[in-house]
C-alpha cells in the first residue's frame, strides 16, 4: 500500500512538474477568461455602434407609445430621441449641419402612417432602419385597432404566439436541452480520453528509458500500473475542477447574474446528476486507462506509441460517437444499448440520466457492466505488462500478447 | 544463511535457457556470473530478484524462499535506465522509497552516495543532461541508496573511464566491508579476477565450471612464460622446441608444457649472455580458462 502511494504521488509530481502541463493550462483558463469576456466585449462594441436617430413626429401620431418604445429602439442598435415640435425643414437642415446623425419623420395621411428618413448623403450601405419601422407600425397598428373598438383581451388573442403544443407519440419524456449534452458529451470524452491517454505515455518512458527493470525489482507490476493510473485520474480530475471554478468564477464575474441558473435549468444539472457524472467519468477514465495501459507497456521505442495506441483511439471514437449520434434520438434503442455498452456508456449514460430517461435498474446495470469490463481489462493489461518488461524488441503482435497473457511469467 | 540456488532451470518456448544450475553465497564478498552473451546469466539473475519465475529447482535468501516483499536486493541491469526528464534527485529518492525507505533516510544516503561517486552537482539536474558516466554513477547509486542485502551488478564498469571505474571499485570495497553480499556478472576478466572469491561459468545455460577462483587457479599448472630481453631471442626459443604464442619487438609470450622447460631456456639464455629484463612463469589467467571452457564450444 506504501508503495502504491510512493507511486501515486512521484506520478502526480511528475506530470504537473511538465511544461506542457503548466503551460496547457495557463492556455485553457486563459481562454475560460477570455471566452466568459466575449459576450461583454460584443456589448461595449454595440454601444459603441449604437446609432443615434431623431424620430419627429409633430403630428403627434403616436403620441406617448414613442416613448414607451424607447428601450425597444435601444435593443436592436438605436439611440432614439423624441421630437414632437420641429417642423421638418428644421430637423432636415439639422442633419446637412451634421447636428444629428439621421431622422425618422412620422406622418399620417388618408393610406395610415408614412415614414421618411432623412439621412445626409446617401451611402453604398444606407437603409431605412427597418427594426424601428417595424416597431412602430406594430405600435400604429394596435392604437388603430384599439381606437376602432377592439378589446386589450381581443387584441392580446390575435397576437399571441405562444400557442404551439409538441406531442410525441412515444411514453418516454425527455428533458433538459440536447444542444448542451451534446457538448458536455463532447468535454467529457475529451477528458477521459485525453487523461488515459497519459497513461499510455508514461508506462511507455518508463519502458523506453529501461528504468522499469530496476523498478520491477523494487514493487509489483500491479502497484506501477495502477499507481500510474490512480495518479494521473487524481491529475485529471483536480485539473477538471479547477477549470469548472474558473469558468464558475467567470460566468459569476463576469455574465449577468442569472445565467448560471439558467444553464443548470438547461442541463438539469441536479447534485443526482453530478454524481452520476463523477461515477461515470471515473469509470471511463478507468477503463481507457487499463487499455492504454496495456499498448504502453507492449511499445519499446518512442516511434511506436503512436501506432499501438490506433486502435484505443478507434474504439474510443467508435464509442464516443455511438452516444452522440443516438442522442439526438434519445428514445430509440440504440441509444438504450449506447448506455450499456462499456466503451460508450460513460459518455451516453451521464445525459440519459440528465434527461430523465433512465430507471435505476439500467444504470446500475450498465455501472455493473463497466466495473466487470474494467477489472477484465485491468487484469489483463497487468498480467501483459508484467511479462512484456524484458520485451525490447519488436513490437508485440496480438498472438504473442495472447500467448503471454497464457505464460505463468 | 546467504543466497543459495539449488537445481534452478528455465525454459523459453523449446530454448532451454538455464539448465539445473546450483550455487551458493555463504558470505558476504562478490561472486563473479560469467559466460558468452546468451549463456544464460541474466536469466539465471532476473530469477533471482524475482523479475522472470523459474521451472524448476529452488531459490532462497536466508533460508526463505525469495520474494520481493521479503528480501532487500539491489539491482544495476545490463541495460541502463533511468527517466530521462526528471531531477537525478527526485528519481534517486522515489526509487529508494519504493525499497522501503522513509524520505529523511532517502536523502542521506543520497547525499553520502552522490558525494562517494563525486556526482554531487549533477543532484538537480536532469538525467538526460548528463554524460554516459555519470548516468551510469546514478544507476549504480539507485542500487545501493536503499544499503541492499544482495546487491546484483550486471557489467557495473561498461563505459566508465579508469577513474570513474576506481570510485566504482572502491564503493564495491565498501559495501563488501559492511557485509553486502555482491553477485557480478561482467565479461571484464580482470574486473573478476580483481573481486570475487567464488565464480560460476555458464555456457548454453548449462554449468561448465564453478568454485572458489583462487582453487580453481591451482588446479591449473603454469602454461605460459613472459619474457622480456634487449634483443631479438626467437631463435632460442624454437631452438628449445617452444611456441611463440604473442611476440612484440623483444616481448614475448611463450607456450610450456612443464616448469622445466622454462627452466632450461632460461639456463640457455643466461650461458649465452642475453640480458634479460623480465621472465615469468605464468599459470592461465581467469581469461585463458574462460575461453578454455567456453571458447570452442
Amino acid at each position: 500500500m506504501k508503495s502504491l502511494f510512493t507511486v501515486i504521488s512521484f506520478t502526480i509530481k511528475d506530470m504537473v512538474k511538465r511544461k506542457s502541463f503548466i503551460i496547457s493550462n495557463i492556455i485553457i483558463l486563459l481562454i475560460i477568461v477570455i471566452g466568459f469576456n466575449v459576450p461583454r466585449f460584443l456589448n461595449s462594441n454595440e454601444s459603441i455602434s449604437m446609432q443615434k436617430i431623431t424620430i419627429l413626429d409633430n403630428e403627434n401620431v403616436l403620441g406617448e407609445t414613442l416613448n414607451s418604445l424607447k428601450e425597444n429602439f435601444k435593443e436592436v442598435g438605436y439611440d432614439v430621441e423624441i421630437d414632437i415640435k420641429t417642423t421638418k425643414d428644421e430637423i432636415k437642415e439639422k442633419v446637412e449641419k451634421e447636428e444629428i446623425e439621421s431622422a425618422l419623420v412620422i406622418t399620417e395621411n388618408e393610406n395610415g402612417i408614412h415614414y421618411e428618413y432623412i439621412i445626409n448623403g446617401m451611402g453604398l450601405n444606407t437603409t431605412a432602419p427597418t427594426e424601428i419601422i417595424n416597431t412602430i407600425s406594430l405600435a400604429y397598428q394596435n392604437q388603430k385597432l384599439s381606437q376602432w373598438g377592439i378589446s386589450p383581451d381581443k387584441l392580446q388573442m390575435i397576437s399571441n404566439t405562444d400557442n404551439i403544443e409538441i406531442t410525441a407519440t412515444s411514453s418516454d419524456e425527455t428533458s433538459g436541452n440536447i444542444f448542451i449534452m451534446m457538448i458536455l458529451s463532447v468535454v467529457l470524452f475529451y477528458a477521459i480520453y485525453f487523461y488515459a491517454y497519459q497513461v499510455s505515455t508514461a508506462i511507455t518512458v518508463e519502458k523506453t528509458s529501461r528504468i522499469i527493470e530496476t523498478l520491477v525489482t523494487s514493487t509489483s507490476p500491479r502497484i506501477i500500473v495502477l499507481g500510474k493510473t490512480i495518479g494521473i485520474g487524481i491529475v485529471g480530475i483536480c485539473q477538471t475542477l479547477v477549470t469548472i471554478a474558473v469558468a464558475i468564477i467567470c460566468a459569476k464575474v463576469f455574465l449577468p447574474s442569472d445565467t448560471i441558473n439558467l444553464i443548470l435549468e438547461m442541463t438539469n444539472l441536479s447534485p443526482v446528476v453530478i454524481v452520476v457524472i463523477a461515477i461515470y467519468y471515473l469509470l471511463g477514465y478507468s477503463l481507457y486507462a487499463m487499455l492504454y495501459a496495456l499498448t504502453g507497456s507492449t511499445v519499446s521505442k518512442p516511434e511506436e506509441v503512436q501506432s499501438v495506441n490506433g486502435p484505443i483511439a478507434i474504439l474510443a471514437v467508435i464509442g464516443f460517437y455511438l452516444s452522440y449520434f443516438t442522442m439526438m434520438n434519445p428514445t430509440s434503442s440504440l441509444n438504450e444499448i449506447a448506455a450499456l455498452v462499456p466503451i460508450s456508456s460513460p459518455f451516453c449514460m451521464p445525459f440519459r440520466v440528465m434527461m430523465g430517461l433512465s430507471s435505476i435498474n439500467e444504470i446500475i446495470l450498465s455501472v455493473l457492466i463497466l466495473i466487470i469490463t474494467i477489472l477484465l481489462v485491468a487484469h489483463i493489461s497487468i498480467k501483459i505488462y508484467s511479462s512484456a518488461i524484458l520485451n525490447y524488441g519488436e513490437k508485440i503482435s496480438l498472438k504473442k500478447m495472447f500467448k503471454m497473457y497464457k505464460s505463468k511469467d | 544463511m546467504g543466497l543459495k540456488v539449488q537445481n534452478v532451470s528455465k525454459t523459453f518456448g523449446k530454448k532451454l535457457a538455464v539448465d539445473n544450475i546450483s550455487f551458493e553465497i555463504d558470505k558476504p564478498g562478490v561472486f563473479g556470473l560469467l559466460g558468452t552473451n546468451g549463456a544464460g546469466k541474466s536469466t539465471t539473475i532476473r530469477m533471482i530478484l524475482g523479475i522472470l519465475k523459474k521451472d524448476e529447482g529452488s531459490i532462497s535468501w536466508n533460508g526463505k524462499e525469495v520474494e520481493r516483499k521479503y528480501v532487500n536486493f539491489g539491482y544495476l541491469p545490463e541495460e541502463r535506465g533511468i527517466y530521462p526528464k526528471i531531477k537525478i534527485c527526485d528519481q534517486l529518492i522515489y526509487l529508494a522509497k519504493l525499497k522501503g525507505m522513509k524520505e529523511k533516510e532517502a536523502k542521506e544516503s543520497m547525499d553520502y552516495w552522490l558525494k562517494k561517486l563525486e556526482v554531487e552537482e549533477y543532484k538537480y539536474m536532469i538525467a538526460e543532461k548528463l554524460s554516459k558516466g555519470n548516468q551510469q554513477k546514478i544507476q549504480f547509486i539507485t542500487s545501493v541508496i536503499h544499503n541492499p542485502e544482495l546487491l546484483v551488478i550486471d557489467e557495473p564498469f561498461s563505459g566508465l573511464d579508469p577513474v570513474n571505474t576506481e570510485l566504482l571499485k572502491n564503493a564495491i570495497i565498501e559495501l563488501v566491508s559492511k557485509g553486502t553480499y555482491i553477485i557480478m556478472s561482467s565479461h571484464q576478466m580482470a574486473s573478476i579476477e580483481e573481486f570475487c572469491q567464488d565464480i560460476l561459468i555458464l555456457n548454453r545455460g548449462k554449468t561448465v565450471l564453478k568454485g572458489n577462483l583462487k582453487s580453481i587457479k591451482e588446479g591449473y599448472k603454469a602454461n605460459r612464460v613472459e619474457l622480456i630481453t634487449k634483443k631479438d631471442v626467437s631463435n632460442y626459443i624454437n631452438k628449445n622446441g617452444l611456441k611463440i604464442l604473442k611476440q612484440m619487438d623483444n616481448q614475448y609470450e611463450i607456450e610450456i608444457r612443464e616448469e622445466k622447460e622454462a627452466q632450461k631456456l632460461l639456463k640457455d639464455l643466461i650461458e649465452n649472455n642475453v640480458e634479460i629484463e623480465k621472465i615469468e612463469v605464468k599459470k592461465p589467467s581467469l581469461n585463458d580458462i574462460f575461453i578454455e571452457k567456453v571458447g570452442d564450444k
